[in-house]
């Protein structure tokens, strides 16, 4: 939920980003981290195995600045992908204010795409969210691979996208989409916060 | 000092003094600071809260898993500083406190005076928390700026 201090005027915001395993999650936080200038992101927090695979959260706070009046702070999580650490992307998963789904492009991994977006619906669900009433927005990652490798954003979208909200095609390596995915789920996110206005 | 809620600061104040800690962070169950106070300059405070809240959260969860009973508090002591953490409920939801405490105080003292803590906080919290707006309507002009300005474009 996010958090508002009328006092101070600031508002925080919990995004997670979430989806398979190896498809980009901590990618995306990795080129943020290094595009944003040092005085308005704080330190990327990876609790990642020896091998680098996220075992629990990677946490990167960025500061978006004044809007309507109010320093603005989003703190970007990421889930562990791996279905082993469900346990542990149900505790990431709790207060999140908006989620950014992050797909793999590629055919072979369609079903594992399918699978991690079930598994969100469950999990929202066991803490009592329904998906349909949360700011989601898609991400379909690695479309800079061979076009023979992969689905297009248009074919992921008929496979996982029943709402229609937001998706964008995405090379996160390279950056390509990572900013207008941000972009996208802010504005969902304060969007909702708009709305709904009500203190923490 | 920095509090969301007014009514924390008295109550935090009285615990920073009595316990002697270096330290408090009060955080929601997610991770974001509610009050801090203390040498908190010296401190990482959004990444120690987002690393308290998820240890709380895992702890629970193990207890639960196990049926060895949730544990609500926990505690850590180093050479020279130690870590206490503990989880309550209020009006506005689960709240998480982090105290660091150094040879000046200890975790008996920390432990008795967040106790009280807890209560003084049980005891002024309000019920309900008012509506009030957050966001102008025409924000997006404004977030698309800052984006730009964060990505460099």
């Amino acid at each position: 939920m996010s958090l508002v201090n009328f006092t101070t005027r600031e508002i925080t915001c919990k995004i997670v980003y979430y989806g398979p395993g190896r498809s980009g999650k901590t990618t995306n936080l990795q080129y943020i981290y290094g595009r944003v200038p040092e005085g308005r992101r704080g330190r990327m927090v990876s609790l990642a195995t020896q091998s680098d695979r996220t075992l629990f959260f990677d946490f990167l706070p960025i500061d978006l600045g004044s809007i309507s009046g109010f320093t603005t702070r989003f703190q970007l999580y990421t889930v562990p992908g791996q279905v082993y650490y469900n346990a542990t992307r149900k505790l990431v998963l709790q207060g999140a204010d908006g989620v950014v789904f992050v797909g793999d492009s590629q055919a072979r991994r369609y079903d594992d795409n399918v699978e991690s977006l079930q598994n969100l619906q469950e999990n929202l669900l066991a803490q009592g969210v329904d998906i349909r009433q949360l700011p989601v927005v898609f991400q379909y990652n690695k479309q800079d691979l061979p076009r023979d490798l992969i689905l297009s954003p248009d074919e992921l979208d008929d496979a996982l996208n029943f709402r229609g909200v937001r998706s964008f095609g995405a090379d996160c390596l390279h950056g390509h989409g990572v900013f207008e995915t941000l972009k996208g789920i802010s504005e969902l996110v304060l969007q909702r916060l708009a709305a709904g206005s009500s203190a923490a | 000092m920095r509090v969301i809620e007014p009514w924390v600061a008295e109550p935090l104040e009285r615990f920073l003094a009595e316990s002697a800690a270096r330290v408090v962070l009060l955080t929601t169950s997610s991770g974001q600071v509610v009050a801090q106070h203390g040498f908190t300059r010296a401190l990482d405070v959004m990444s120690a809260s987002a690393l308290g809240a998820a240890i709380m959260a895992s702890t629970e969860e193990l207890g639960r898993l196990t049926a060895s009973g949730a544990s609500r508090s926990l505690s850590h002591q180093g050479p020279s500083r130690g870590l206490f953490l503990s989880a309550f409920d209020l009006p506005q939801g689960r709240w998480i406190g982090l105290v660091v405490y150094d040879r000046d105080s200890s975790l008996g003292l920390v432990r008795l005076f967040f106790d009280r803590l807890v209560g003084e906080l049980q005891a002024v919290a309000p019920a309900e928390v008012p509506a009030r707006e957050v966001l102008a309507a025409d924000f997006e002009n404004e977030l698309n700026a800052s984006l730009r300005s964060l990505f460099g474009r």
